[in-house]
C-alpha cells in the first residue's frame, strides 16, 4: 500500500514539474498585474486609536471586499488599528459589538442590516462613550442606535432608481434575482424596483452555489420567454446570468446592483448594461474617517443626516472611468 | 439428533504428523495471561475439538492460530515450520481457515459474492468472472450437500445453519488445509446444529484438519477424535476419544470436582420447595445451604 | 432447513425460477426510478415549459452538477463511510487551479495538475486519519469541512487580496481545459453541457467498478461488514483509503468545471452541497449505514433533485415557497423509494 501511494505521489509530482518547466502562461496572470499606487499617502501624527469594524458581512462576499478596503485605506492614513470582523446571523453581529465595547475600543463601525438584534449593544456601546456610526444597512434605525452618522444607500431607493432605469429603457418583463432568501436589504431592492416597474417576478438562487444559481436563471428564462430583463442584486450572480441567458438563448439584457473588478470588465464589453453602484469602499472609508474626525476634531460628518452613497449608475458612458480603479480592486 | 449419532466411529485415526502444531504456546496482554502452555496438534483427516467454559482462553486461541493475535511464548508450527502470523492473510495462505462464529460474511452481500470474498476470479482489468464463480459457487455447495435456490439471494436472509455451511464450503473450496470453527453450533437450534456437525464430518472426509471449538461435550462427542479442554487458559485435559467416555467428558467440560463440590453443597436443597413467605423489603427469604456455603 | 437436509445433492431446478421483473425490482435504485418518473409526470403536467426538448438540456445539466459528485460519495457510503468535506472540497479543487495558475502566470493545465495533485492528497488525508484513529468518518471529515473551509477564504484573501480568485479566462490553456470540463455542443434542439457526457461517462463506469470487479466486490464487504471482510484477507484500510481518494478525484473534477465555467472561483461557495450529494445517493437507494446502494441510483437521485430544483421555476410557482416544494417533493420520492422497496423485498 505504500510503495502504491508513493508512486502515485511521485507521478503526481514529476507531473507537475515537467508541466511547469515548459508552461508559462504567455498571457495574462499575475505578471501583468499592475502594483497600483493606492492611498499611501502620510500617516496622521494622532494618537493610535482602536476602532471595530463589524459587518454582517457572509463570508467570500466580493461586495465587502470593497468595504474592507475602504477602510483599511483611512485606517492607514489616520494611524488607526483596524478590527474587521463580521457574522450574518443578527445575534452573532451583536455579540461582535459586545467583545468590542468589553475591548473598550475608541470607535465602532457597524452595519444594521438586523437593527432589531443590534439596536440593544449598540446603544450600550454609544451609552458608554464609545463614539459609533453605521454603514450600509439601517438607514431607518442608525439613529435610534445613538449612532453619530449614517453611510450608505437607502435599499428601497437604489431599487426604485433601477426601476425607473427599466422602464426609461423600456423593458417589458424583469426578473429580481435574490440570493439569499430572507435578507431584508435585497427584499427591499426588489421592492424598490416593483415601485417604479411593476412587471417584476422574484426569483430565488443559492448564492454559495453558483453552477446551481445559473441553471435556476436558465431554466426561469425558459419558462417565461418574455422576460427581457434580468436584474441581479450582487456583481457574480449578474456574470452568471449572462452566462444563463445565453443557455436559455433568451435575448433578455442584464443589469445589476454593486460591482466588482470582472463586472466593469463585463459592463465595458456590453455583457452588462449597467449596475448602481452604491461604492462600497467611500462606505468603509467614510465610516473609518468620520470615527477619527470626531475624536480628533469633535467633527461629523452628515450633520445628523444620512450621508448616501448612492445610487449612481456604471454603464457603457462611464465604465471607463471607474475601470482603471476596478483593475486595483478599489471600485 | 439421531441421524448425526455415529459421525465419530466412521472417523479413521490418522497416524501422518501435524499440520499445525502448538508447542507450550502462551499469550498474555501486559500482566494477563490469557493462555499459558497449551500444546496442541492438529492432523489431517481429524477432529480436534477444543472445549472450555466462557473466558478459558478457546478465543485467544483461535486468534493465535487465525493470525489476528501474536502469541508472546512457546512455538507454533505449520507442516513443521515454525510462524508467527501478523495477519490474518498469512495464516489464510499457510492454509488455515477460520470460521467465526460471526461467520465473516457480509449480511447484504449475494451468496456468490460472499463465497469468492477476497478470493474473486478475474478477467482481465480486475473484471469478475461472475458467470463461473455462480457456477463453482453452486457446484461446491452443492457437494456438501446444502441447497440455496437463488445464488444472488443476501446471505442475512439465509438461516444460521445454511450460513455456517456457506463459511465451510467457502474454506474447504480455498485449498484450507486446517479448518478452525468457533462455535459454530452455539446459536443453533437442534436440527441446524445436525446439519452443521455434518458438514463438519465431510470437511473431515476432504482430508482437512478441523479444530472445532465448542463449550457443548454432546456435540464434541458426536464428531471429535480428540479432545482438549482449556481452564483458565491452561489445559486441563488432553485425550483420545479412545480413552474418555461422554460422561467423563460432561464431567470434565462441567468443571469436574468443582462440579462435584457444588452437587455436594446443593444436596440439601429441596427442588420441589416452594417458597411463599414475601418479607417486607419484597425479598424472598430463604434458608439455603448455598449461603453458608459461599459466606 | 429442514428442506435443505432432505434435499438431492443434484441440480437444483429452482435455481432458474426468480423472473426477470423480479430480479429488477429487488435492484436498490428501481424504488428512486419509480420516485423519479413521478416527479417527472407531476411537472409535465403542472410546468408546460417542462415538455419542451430545450428545457432537457438545462435539466440534465443541472442535475449533473449534483450528480458528478453522488457517484463517488455513494461509492463511499456503500463503502461505510461518509465525506463531509466533499462540498467544499470542490471549491479548493477550483481556487487551487485558478490561483496556482494566477499566481505563477503559468500555463492553466499546470494549474489543473498540481489541482488534482492536491486533491488525491485531501482524499487520501481523509481516509488516513480515519484508518488511524478508528473515529467515525462523519467527525474526522467534519473537521476537513471547516479546515478546507476556512484555507479556501483565508488563502484567497492572501493570494488575490479578494474572496475569489482571478479570472484566468485570458491564460494560456484556458480555452482547451474550457473545452475539456465546461464546454457545451448542439445536439439536435438540444443544448448539450459537456459535464452532461462526463456525468454519464462516470455512472457507467462507478457502476462497472461497483458491480463488476473485484474492487467493486470489496467495496460492498468493507461497507458490510469491515471485521468480516478483514477476516477473509480483504485489505479493508486500502479500499477505504481509495474510495477517499476518489472522492478527492471527482472533487478535483467538479472543482474544474466550477472554474473553467466561470473563469473565477467563489471563496465561499460549496457549502452545504455535501449534503445534497449524500442526498442525492440516499434517494438512489444507499444505505446510510454502509454496504449496499447503487451508483445508476445516485445518478437518479440527482435526477430528481435536479428536475424537482428546476421544476419549481418552471411551474412558475411563487419562490418564496420554493425550499417548501423541494422537501415536499424530496421526501415524497424517498418514501416511494422506500415503498417500493419494501414490496421488491417481500417477492
Amino acid at each position: 500500500m505504500v510503495r502504491w501511494q508513493k508512486k502515485a505521489v511521485a507521478t503526481g509530482a514529476a507531473l507537475v514539474l515537467v508541466a511547469a518547466l515548459g508552461a508559462c502562461s504567455s498571457s495574462g496572470g499575475k505578471q501583468e498585474e499592475e502594483s497600483s499606487g493606492g492611498a499611501a499617502g502620510n500617516v496622521a501624527d494622532t494618537p493610535r486609536m482602536k476602532v471595530a469594524f463589524i459587518t454582517h458581512a457572509a463570508p467570500g462576499d466580493t461586495f465587502w471586499d470593497l468595504v474592507r478596503k475602504g477602510a483599511e485605506a483611512a485606517a492607514a492614513k489616520d494611524n488607526v488599528e483596524l478590527q474587521y470582523s463580521g457574522a450574518p446571523e443578527g445575534a452573532d453581529q451583536a455579540n461582535l459589538v459586545q467583545t468590542a465595547i468589553d475591548q473598550k475600543v475608541d470607535g465602532l463601525a457597524v452595519t444594521l442590516a438586523k437593527p432589531d438584534a443590534m439596536q440593544a449593544n449598540v446603544k450600550k456601546a454609544a451609552d458608554g462613550g464609545i463614539p459609533v456610526v453605521a454603514l450600509n444597512g439601517g438607514i431607518e434605525a442608525w439613529q435610534a442606535a445613538g449612532a453619530l452618522g449614517y453611510f450608505g444607500q437607502d435599499e428601497r431607493i437604489a431599487g426604485q432608481a433601477a426601476g425607473a432605469k427599466l422602464t426609461e429603457l423600456g423593458a417589458k418583463k424583469a426578473v429580481c434575482v435574490i440570493q439569499e432568501q430572507g435578507h431584508v436589504g435585497l427584499e427591499a431592492r426588489c421592492q424598490g424596483v416593483k415601485d417604479k416597474f411593476p412587471n417584476v417576478e422574484k426569483l430565488y438562487i443559492t448564492g454559495t452555489d453558483m453552477p446551481g444559481s445559473q441553471t435556476t436563471m436558465t431554466s426561469k428564462l425558459q419558462q417565461d420567454k418574455s422576460i427581457d430583463y434580468v436584474v441581479t442584486l450582487g456583481a457574480p450572480f449578474a456574470l452568471a446570468a449572462v452566462k444563463s441567458v445565453k443557455d436559455a438563448g433568451s435575448s433578455a439584457k442584464v443589469g445589476t446592483f454593486d460591482t466588482n473588478k470582472d463586472l466593469i470588465g463585463a459592463i465595458k464589453s456590453g455583457d452588462v448594461q449597467w449596475a448602481v453602484d452604491q461604492q462600497p469602499y467611500l462606505q468603509g472609508y467614510l465610516a473609518v474617517d468620520s470615527l477619527w474626525l470626531y475624536k480628533t476634531n469633535g467633527n461629523t460628518i452628515g450633520g445628523g443626516q444620512p450621508t448616501l452613497t448612492g445610487p449612481a449608475f456604471i454603464d457603457k458612458g462611464n465604465v471607463a472611468a471607474v475601470e482603471k480603479f476596478a483593475a486595483g480592486g478599489t471600485r | 439428533m439421531s441421524t448425526t449419532t455415529g459421525f465419530a466411529e466412521e472417523a479413521t485415526t490418522s497416524p501422518t504428523s501435524p499440520i499445525v502444531h502448538l508447542d507450550d504456546v502462551g499469550k498474555s496482554y501486559g500482566n494477563v495471561h490469557a493462555l499459558r502452555g497449551v500444546t496442541l496438534a492438529v492432523r489431517q483427516g481429524e477432529i480436534t475439538c477444543v472445549l472450555g467454559d466462557n473466558g478459558a482462553g478457546k478465543s485467544t486461541l483461535i486468534k493465535i492460530i487465525a493470525g489476528l493475535h501474536e502469541h508472546t511464548d512457546g512455538v507454533l508450527s505449520v507442516n513443521g515450520e515454525e510462524r508467527r502470523f501478523s495477519s490474518p492473510r498469512e495464516s489464510l495462505d499457510s492454509g488455515i481457515a477460520t470460521v467465526y462464529q460471526d461467520l465473516a460474511l457480509a449480511p447484504l452481500m449475494s451468496v456468490w459474492r460472499n463465497f469468492f470474498l477476497g478470493n474473486e476470479i478475474t478477467k482481465a482489468l480486475g473484471t469478475m468472472d461472475a458467470t463461473k464463480m455462480k457456477r463453482i459457487a453452486h457446484e461446491e455447495l452443492t457437494k456438501m450437500g446444502i441447497s440455496i435456490p437463488n445464488l444472488e439471494q443476501p446471505v442475512g436472509m439465509l438461516s444460521g445453519g445454511q450460513r455456517q455451511c456457506i463459511a465451510i464450503a467457502r474454506a474447504i473450496y480455498f485449498g484450507a488445509k486446517v479448518l478452525i470453527l468457533d462455535e459454530p453450533t452455539a446459536a443453533l437450534g437442534v436440527k441446524q446444529s445436525g446439519v452443521v456437525l455434518k458438514y463438519i464430518v465431510k470437511a473431515r472426509d476432504a482430508g482437512l484438519g478441523v479444530v472445532f471449538i465448542t463449550h457443548n461435550p454432546h456435540h464434541a462427542y458426536l464428531v471429535g477424535n480428540h479432545f482438549v479442554v482449556l481452564k483458565l487458559g491452561r489445559v486441563s485435559l488432553d485425550t483420545h476419544r479412545a480413552d474418555i467416555s461422554l460422561e467423563q467428558l460432561t464431567n470434565e467440560m462441567a468443571g469436574g470436582s468443582e462440579l462435584e463440590a457444588l452437587s455436594h453443597e446443593l444436596r440439601g436443597v429441596d427442588p420441589e420447595l416452594v417458597v411463599e413467605r414475601v418479607e417486607g423489603n419484597g425479598q424472598v427469604a430463604v434458608e439455603s445451604p448455598l449461603d453458608k456455603g459461599a459466606g | 432447513m429442514a428442506s435443505t437436509l432432505t434435499a438431492p445433492p443434484t441440480v437444483d431446478d429452482r435455481v432458474s425460477s426468480r423472473s426477470l421483473g423480479a430480479r429488477l425490482l429487488s435492484r436498490p435504485e428501481v424504488g428512486s426510478l419509480v420516485g423519479a418518473v413521478v416527479v417527472l409526470v407531476f411537472f409535465l403536467i403542472v410546468a408546460p415549459p417542462f415538455r419542451e426538448l430545450a428545457t432537457t438540456g438545462t435539466i440534465l445539466y443541472q442535475s449533473a452538477l449534483i450528480g458528478v459528485m453522488a457517484v463517488p460519495v455513494a461509492l463511499l457510503m456503500i463503502g461505510g463511510e461518509f465525506d463531509l468535506s466533499a462540498g467544499v472540497a470542490v471549491t479548493t479543487a477550483g481556487l487551487t487551479a485558478g490561483l496556482f495558475s494566477y499566481q505563477f502566470s503559468t500555463n492553466v493545465w499546470v494549474g489543473v495538475a498540481v489541482s488534482l495533485v492536491v486533491m488525491i492528497c485531501i482524499g487520501a488525508f481523509n481516509g488516513w486519519l480515519l484508518m488511524r484513529t478508528g473515529l467515525p468518518s462523519f467527525l474526522v471529515t467534519l473537521g476537513t469541512f471547516f479546515i478546507l473551509q476556512g484555507l479556501n477564504l483565508g488563502v484567497t484573501r492572501v493570494l488575490s487580496g479578494t474572496v475569489s480568485s482571478n479570472s484566468i479566462s485570458d491564460m494560456d490553456g484556458f480555452s482547451s481545459a474550457q473545452a475539456v470540463f465546461a464546454s457545451e455542443f448542439k445536439l439536435g434542439p438540444l443544448n448539450v453541457k459537456i459535464l452532461v457526457v462526463w456525468w454519464i461517462v462516470f455512472v457507467a463506469l462507478g457502476t462497472w467498478v461497483l458491480l463488476k470487479t473485484k474492487v467493486g466486490n470489496w467495496i460492498f464487504a468493507v461497507g458490510g461488514d469491515a471485521a468480516a471482510a478483514r477476516a477473509v484477507g480483504v485489505p479493508v484500510k486500502r479500499v477505504k483509503i481509495g474510495l477517499f481518494i476518489t472522492v478527492g478525484v471527482f472533487a478535483w473534477f467538479s472543482g474544474m468545471h466550477l472554474l473553467f465555467n466561470q473563469a473565477v472561483v467563489q471563496s465561499g461557495e460549496g457549502v452545504g452541497k455535501e449534503f445534497i450529494y449524500i442526498i442525492a445517493a440516499v434517494v438512489g437507494g444507499c444505505l446510510l449505514t454502509g454496504g449496499y446502494g447503487s451508483v445508476v441510483g445516485s445518478a437518479i437521485g440527482a435526477l430528481i433533485f435536479g428536475m424537482t430544483q428546476l421544476g419549481v421555476v418552471y411551474a412558475g410557482w411563487n419562490a418564496d415557497w420554493f425550499k417548501a416544494f423541494l422537501g415536499v417533493m424530496l421526501l415524497l420520492a424517498t418514501i416511494v423509494n422506500l415503498a417500493v422497496k419494501r414490496r421488491a423485498d417481500l417477492r
